[in-house]
């Protein structure tokens, strides 16, 4: 299947074959799509420009479909191989009337730059996601600065040439595309004979789809996926040979008379324009008030800003550092991009929304002092290295947080402020995975669905490798077969493609100037939102600044309980403002009693700090950092806890070295600690660095490590360190791939950690409720959530119509206060736990509510005008329990309060609602089937716990209780049984998964080795409550159960329907 | 009156397992939507290993990695059912198939017949057992109470209504063939036994759930009419002769079949109906019998046509042993839509209509025999056209490239030293996707004796001779 690259037939006319290359005429492509046309592209610029250059071409034109999304990665192309690139796009106008007609525009000039952006943007803009129309009419003012070829179909219509010559006079050609089609050399004839009659010249093109002719089948197979159809019913949609490939000189030369390529040298000399030049993007300056400069404006924010952080007056410390970074902003003139932030997070303070900021440049003084961070460098001990440097050409990295509930409001107001002109967001390449490749090529080559899906469950969701032999054969499929072998060959190409743009999360690009003179915006898929056609990395490389604009649960957690703390204790705290380095705080993360912590709530981080012990905000720092991929495929969390114990000495490989590691004790933990690594050990330059980090961060899909390795090992060793140290290093480096975190990063989520800590162990009942509120968000859900609030003596009580909110509340509690203490807060249930109950009934409630307590359940239906589904919600959570007795009764007497129909007449004898309808004897749920009914309603129960009411049948079975466990001796067997609340998996932890389990007295953790997983996978997977025989190990205040066996109990929860979170 | 309800809790399953092969190994029967593919029924074996009714089909491939599967159909299970309806017929003139998952029958009538009951049952339960269908069978004064109780347990037999009260009393909510709505929402009152539906206020019931539900309260204990459809035959040809000795050889056949096949056509005049397709089963003794299908393309009903057609057919069969008896039986009757006869018919009795001559050039040589050409959508030159049943009605054939009329089976070495090239090379690579991968340049040449051909050479070849693949005219 595979062809050799660039062979060729011989001519029809006999030639001296003995014709070399360097005798062929030159050459430029000036029709040639990349992998940005989805669909169509089988080859990325990368490919096409180290091909191009091979065959010595004088210049490649990137023109992609109605699209310049790929023209960034042809630029980056085009500097590696040092050949010149041409932008332009290819374009088919709608018929319209007339008929359809393409062409290849290419850019001149800057201002055809910025025609080509307008047109691609209105063509997008006016079509849904992903495709686009254009007409003639969008043609007439001729489009200055642009080339236009023009692709004949096979009419060659006169009329259409006369119609395109009007508007491009002395900008046409005739583009002839010879691909050895039936009779090429009439073709030809014609087409020079059609561009002879208009008085156009006509040139040699080759409307390029893939680098070489070995993609043929790729070709195929995704026009095949394009069109919905097989491969083998795709027919003559599929193109009837290879020949769409950048062919050799030689065999251009063969087929085109001379003038024809000559030609395409006279069109690369003209279009001079080039994506190096500046494309004069800036910055917006509405955000400075007349009379101000940028930054004069941005000095009197930032002082401003120093008198309300430091009413006494900064330290000399503080002042120095803010001199500094302003004077840097300044040079860098980025001083409108500080205002920008500023002005985003002062509107989101208006609104009341917390946010935070994060990234290298957000950990400033500058950024704590215009409130985008509330990190204090200097109160939190940190000194950062210089946040932007002089030499690291990089620009400023700000992303910013904020609750995930509210984060649409701030998005639409960039969008107001700025206009759509002038804000989009950045684009996501979305590629190929293995999954979706193996169900598209699968597909096409013509599998049936319950065979795709077969194939699909044999690779892993995210995956980004082909499919493996072993997998297959363990799968029903024979890896030999020739299907099979084509299909793996296939989704080995397909890999990493893009299929399309989406949006990113949140990178917000602005600009002065209209958006559409410096790239195209489309359509996202979301109504109201618009994305530019460069993702981050296409930014970064073009230099444009974006702001992230992110959501975070948790941040809204901390503003819901600091909310609550305000309004039940009268104290007004902020992110700023919670009393640091808190003793007591410090002490409940050394237990490990953590659930619903930001950040460190994890099984391993859990896990992780009995032994890590932290005691000030640094240590948060490293924990939020460290327990990681990266760090842990890098082998540094061992040689760091060992240090941090005192059971290894700190040491440095050298006083250079110090410097950079004193802070983790000698071991590299953050992104930041490598370059410095590479820079003080290697020798590379900032420059170097900064290229260190990108690749980091894209090697394991565009590979390109193995020239640091070479460069990192000379440099070290000519500094004098060891090969051992090195070879850590560049481990690291590898692991950090997609997951290297920062330290600016971890300092700014550590600040939540540490804000979300603190609430938890001052004010419980306030974070219960702020969390039950927020969900969902993190890794527990909400019996996990209650269970935890009610074993550190917070009193839980029921959904109640009587009592309760949408939202959870906090009430009154019973207790009195403790010596001295403030009065203890019941947590009160929410209606949002309610299975299936909407919003709004919830707040129809409360608001008749407000108007007198209800009087029975007639008087609750008619005052908040509920339905009778509602009604039955209500009574099935067991919140009617004021109004209708137990649920039993509730729900007889919900069912009678359905509207009456006419229809029922005869029934309607006896009005059911008046007192006068006949008792019936009705018989009050047992506590197993409140048990059951609270789980299927609201998720949870307050009165006894599932296995709790079966513990006697475990005890016969001679299976222990958490609290038993919890004394057990180490290294003993142990059986136990718990409900499964969790399955996790990290992907670093070779097979294993870890489990959570509970019972009526605690939980318990429980390891599941690969090998017990796959042996019992049923009972593995489908476990409610799950019985484990094994061995308890504790290490340093953490204990686990390892499992050697495992059983399923769950029919002896008589159909309680418990959820657990598996492998999220 | 006694009224017997025979349940088929697994019918869809049975009547696969009927004809599988494997019957002991796991298989279920798949329903739902390609994306939500679940189990509708599994059989015993299926459910040892695990699988379970209701299950995802993704669940159920990730726990059990070997199982047959086989598509839940709706109409084979009506199928099945009207088959039971029809054997049960015989038992009684009163068989309904109103009640889901079940055949019930009055009994009372036949008891003089087949009874008493308790050998009557065993007789069903042997017939049932013989065709192979797991059922239960429960026996109660009215069809609704037999329905529900067949569902408790097998055998029941209350003839009594004042047992049938106790009976029914004791039936939980959950099993009384309620909605499932209604059955949920009653046991969330905690309402478990129809005993206490019983005693509830009337009204407070059908306020809650409407009168459907004291509806079939009162049906199932007699106190109402229970209306429903009785089971009747189906519009078929079924005709079985018993011939009087063996016959062996296909001619003798054929007096019998004109018979047979001159009924059937009274049949569909009667009906004023033709048929489509019609059966003949010959049957030996001792051995499996001969089927011969006749399918038409169109429906017929005129005898001596069906006769001619059948004919053809049989003289093709084998008959591998002596014949007993012959069975006629025609399923497929649409409507019959007469071939246009002009008022002067001037056509001569020789002629007939081209549709009617394929029809016996197919009868007589076989289905594969007669066939039209049909352009097929593919770049390579062997794979652009294929055979069809019909002559397809061509669209306007956007074919740009020059092909010639007559292609060669398979390419030949082209000898001849004086070819002139007249255009290309046009090349085509193409086909890798099915093992039959091309790469050929080809050309229009013209030979020393003026006529053209079509050739090729592979791609990148030089020296090699052209390969001659077809003549243009």
């Amino acid at each position: 299947m595979r062809n050799s690259i660039g062979d060729h037939s011989p001519p029809p006319q006999p030639s001296p074959a003995a014709r070399g290359r360097e005798h062929a005429p030159d050459y430029a492509e000036l029709h040639c799509l990349s992998d940005f046309s989805f669909g169509r592209g089988a080859s990325n610029a990368a490919e096409l420009f180290e091909r191009a250059q091979r065959q010595g071409y004088t210049a490649l034109a990137i023109t992609d479909e109605c699209s310049l999304a790929g023209i960034v990665r042809g630029l980056e192309a085009s500097r590696a191989t040092g050949l010149r690139m041409i932008v332009g796009s290819e374009v088919t106008l709608d018929a319209d009337g007339d008929s359809p007609l393409k062409l290849v525009l290419l850019v001149e000039t800057r201002e055809g730059y910025s025609n080509l952006c307008k047109l691609i943007t209105r063509g997008r803009r006016r079509s849904s996601k992903g495709e686009y129309r254009l007409t003639r009419e969008d043609l007439v003012d001729g489009l200055p600065g642009l080339l236009a070829l023009w692709i004949p179909d096979a009419r060659m219509s006169r009329q259409d040439g006369a119609w395109l010559k009007r508007h491009f006079d002395g900008r046409l050609w005739l583009a002839v595309e010879l691909h050895r089609g039936p009779d090429d050399a009439r073709r030809l004839q014609e087409l020079e004979a059609l561009a002879a009659s208009l008085g156009i010249p006509a040139v040699a093109s080759g409307d390029v789809h893939m680098h070489a002719r070995s993609r043929r089948a790729l070709q195929d197979t995704m026009t095949a996926i394009r069109h919905r159809t097989t491969i083998a019913s795709a027919g003559k949609r599929l193109f009837p040979n290879g020949e769409r490939h950048l062919r050799t000189r030689r065999a251009l030369s063969a087929i085109h008379p001379r003038h024809l390529l000559d030609e395409t040298l006279r069109i690369a000399e003209r279009c001079r324009f080039s994506l190096d030049t500046d494309l004069g993007y800036e910055y917006p300056h509405e955000l400075v008030p007349d009379g101000h400069t940028p930054q004069s404006w941005l000095r009197e924010l930032v002082e401003r800003g120093v008198r309300e952080r430091w009413p006494e007056g900064e330290s000399m410390e503080a002042r120095e550092l803010i001199e500094k970074e302003l004077a840097l902003i300044h040079r860098k003139q980025y001083e409108p991009y500080f205002l920008t932030v500023h002005d985003i997070v002062r509107h989101a303070k208006s609104l009341d929304i917390l946010c935070q900021g994060r990234g290298s440049a957000a950990n400033s003084v500058v950024c704590y002092t215009l409130g985008v961070t509330s990190i204090d460098p200097a109160r939190m001990g940190l000194l950062f290295e210089r946040f932007l440097s002089d030499e690291r050409n990089e620009p400023p990295d700000i992303d910013i947080d904020f609750e995930h509930e509210r984060r649409e409001e701030i998005i639409q107001y960039i969008y107001e402020r700025y206009g759509r002109d002038r804000a989009a967001i950045a684009a996501t390449v979305i590629r190929y995975r293995t999954r979706s490749a193996v169900r598209d090529v699968g597909r096409v080559l013509g599998l049936p669905e319950d065979q795709l899906a077969q194939l699909s469950r044999s690779t892993s969701a995210w995956s980004t490798d082909t499919p493996t032999s072993e997998r297959l054969r363990e799968y029903g499929f024979d890896p030999d077969s020739p299907l099979i072998r084509r299909l793996v060959m296939l989704v080995g190409e397909l890999l990493g493609k893009p299929r399309h743009l989406s949006q990113h999360v949140g990178g917000f690009v602005i600009s002065e100037h209209p958006l559409h003179t410096l790239v195209p915006v489309e359509n996202a898929a979301m109504d109201e939102r618009t994305i530019i056609q460069w993702d981050k990395d296409d930014l970064d490389t073009m230099k444009l600044l974006k702001v992230d604009v992110l959501a975070l649960g948790m941040l809204t957690c901390v503003r819901k309980a600091l909310d609550l703390v305000r309004r039940h204790r009268g104290r007004d705290y902020t992110m700023a403002t919670l009393p640091p380095e808190d003793p007591a705080t410090y002490r409940m993360i050394q237990r490990g009693e953590v659930i619903g912590v930001f950040q460190i709530e994890s099984r391993a981080q859990m896990a992780m700090l009995p032994r890590l012990k932290p005691e000030c905000f640094y240590d948060l720092v490293i924990e939020v950092a460290i327990v990681r991929p990266g760090p842990i495929q890098g082998g540094m969390i061992h040689p760091y806890l060992r240090r941090r114990q005192g059971l290894e000495p700190v040491d440095y490989p050298s006083d250079a070295l110090r410097e950079v590691l004193k802070r983790t004790l000698g071991v590299p933990l953050f992104q930041e600690q490598v370059m410095r690594i590479a820079m003080v050990a290697a020798d590379y330059s900032p420059g170097d660095a900064d290229r260190l980090r990108r690749d980091m961060a894209a090697w394991k899909r565009r590979g390109g490590l193995e020239s640091h390795r070479d460069k990192l090992f000379a440099g070290m060793r000519k500094n004098g360190y060891d090969e051992a140290f090195a070879e850590r290093i560049f481990e690291q480096i590898k692991g950090f791939g997609d997951y290297g975190f920062p330290e600016s990063h971890a300092a700014s989520f550590a600040l939540v950690t540490y804000a979300s800590s603190w609430i938890k162990c001052h004010e419980p009942a306030a974070f219960s409720c702020a969390l039950l509120n927020s969900l969902p968000m993190g890794f527990y859900l909400p019996p996990q959530l209650v269970a935890d609030a009610r074993r550190h003596g917070i009193e839980v009580r029921p959904v109640d119509v009587r009592y309760s909110d949408w939202d959870c509340t906090l009430e009154a509690g019973t207790e009195d206060a403790g010596e001295g203490g403030e009065p203890p807060l019941a947590l009160r249930l929410g209606m949002r736990l309610i299975n299936g109950l909407q919003q709004k009934v919830a707040e129809r409630i409360s608001a008749a509510r407000a108007s007198g307590a209800f009087l029975e359940l007639d008087d609750l239906v008619a005052r908040a005008d509920l339905d009778r589904g509602s009604v039955d919600r209500l009574a099935e959570a067991g919140a009617l329990r004021g109004l209708a007795g137990h649920r039993h009764r509730a729900r007889w007497q919900s069912a009678a309060t359905e509207k009456q129909l006419p229809l029922f007449a005869a029934a309607n004898a006896v009005d059911a609602r008046s007192a006068s309808e006949p008792r019936i004897a009705i018989p009050p749920p047992s506590a197993s089937e409140d048990t059951r009914a609270d789980y299927a309603s609201i998720g949870l129960t307050l009165g006894a716990h599932p296995v709790g009411l079966i513990r006697r049948a475990l005890q016969q079975r001679r299976y222990r209780s958490a609290r038993e466990l919890a004394q057990w001796p180490d290294k003993r067997n142990a059986r136990y049984a718990g409900l499964v609340i969790l399955r996790q998996r990290p992907q670093t932890a070779s097979g294993v998964t870890f489990m959570t389990l509970e019972d009526e007295t605690g939980m318990v953790n429980v390891v599941v080795w690969a090998q017990v997983a796959e042996r019992q996978r049923r009972v593995f997977l489908e476990s409610q409550l799950l019985a484990v025989e094994g061995r308890m190990e504790s290490a340093e205040g953490s204990q686990h159960l390892i499992a050697t066996r495992l059983e399923d109990l769950s029919s002896l929860l008589g159909g309680v329907a418990t959820v657990s979170r598996d492998f999220r | 009156m006694s009224w017997a309800c025979i349940l088929l809790p697994r019918l869809a399953l049975d009547g696969v397992l009927r004809r599988h092969p494997h019957p002991e190994r796991p298989l279920v029967l798949v329903t739902g939507p390609a994306q939500k593919r679940v189990l509708a029924a599994v059989n015993p074996a299926a459910e040892r290993v695990g699988l379970r009714a209701g299950q995802a089909l993704a669940a159920a491939h990730a726990l059990v990695s070997e199982f047959a599967t086989v598509e839940y159909d709706v109409d084979e299970v009506t199928r099945w059912r009207d088959f039971l309806a029809a054997w049960a017929y015989r038992y009684s003139s009163q068989v309904t198939t109103a009640f889901e998952d079940a055949i019930v029958l009055e009994i009372g009538a036949s008891l003089r017949l087949f009874g008493p009951w308790p050998r009557f049952e065993r007789q069903l339960h042997e017939d049932l057992d013989a065709l192979g269908f797991s059922h239960r069978i429960a026996l109660a004064p009215n069809p609704r109470a037999a329905w529900v109780l067949a569902g408790m347990h097998d055998g029941l037999a209350l003839a009594q209504p004042s047992t049938l009260a106790t009976a029914l009393n004791r039936v939980p909510v959950s099993q009384a063939r309620l909605d499932a709505k209604t059955a949920r929402a009653l046991h969330a009152m905690g309402l478990r036994r129809l005993g206490q539906l019983f005693v509830a206020p009337r009204a407070s019931l059908a306020q809650r759930f409407g009168m459907g539900l004291l509806q079939h309260l009162d049906r199932m204990r007699g106190d109402a009419p229970d209306p429903f459809d009785l089971y009747r035959p189906p519009d078929r040809f079924d005709l079985r002769l018993e011939l009087p000795y063996d016959i062996e050889h296909s001619q003798a056949l054929l007096f019998p079949m004109r018979r047979a096949i001159a009924d059937l056509g009274a049949f569909l005049a009667g009906r004023d109906g033709g048929v489509q397709r019609f059966v003949l089963h010959l049957e030996h003794e001792g051995h499996p019998n001969t089927e011969i299908a006749v399918g038409m393309l169109s429906a017929e009903r005129e005898p001596s046509l069906l006769f001619d057609l059948a004919r053809g057919r049989l003289e093709q069969a084998r008959i591998p042993a002596p014949v007993r008896g012959l069975r006629l039986v025609a399923e497929e009757l649409p409507p019959f839509v007469p071939a246009g006869r002009e008022l002067f018919d001037e056509r001569s009795s020789q002629s007939m209509p081209w549709s009617t001559l394929r029809e016996r050039l197919r009868a007589r040589l076989g289905d594969d025999a007669v066939y039209a050409l049909a352009p097929a959508d593919d770049h390579r030159p062997e794979q652009a056209w294929r055979r069809t049943s019909l002559p397809v009605a061509t669209k306007s054939p956007v074919e740009a490239a020059p092909r010639p009329t007559w292609l060669l089976q398979r390419p030949i070495p082209l000898r001849d030293g004086g070819s002139r090239i007249v255009a290309g090379p046009e090349r085509v690579e193409s086909g890798w996707w099915d093992g039959g991968d091309v790469r050929r340049d080809y050309y229009v040449l013209e030979t020393g004796s003026g006529q053209r051909a079509w050739a090729y050479r592979g791609v990148g070849e030089i020296d090699t001779p052209f390969m001659l693949h077809g003549w243009f005219a």
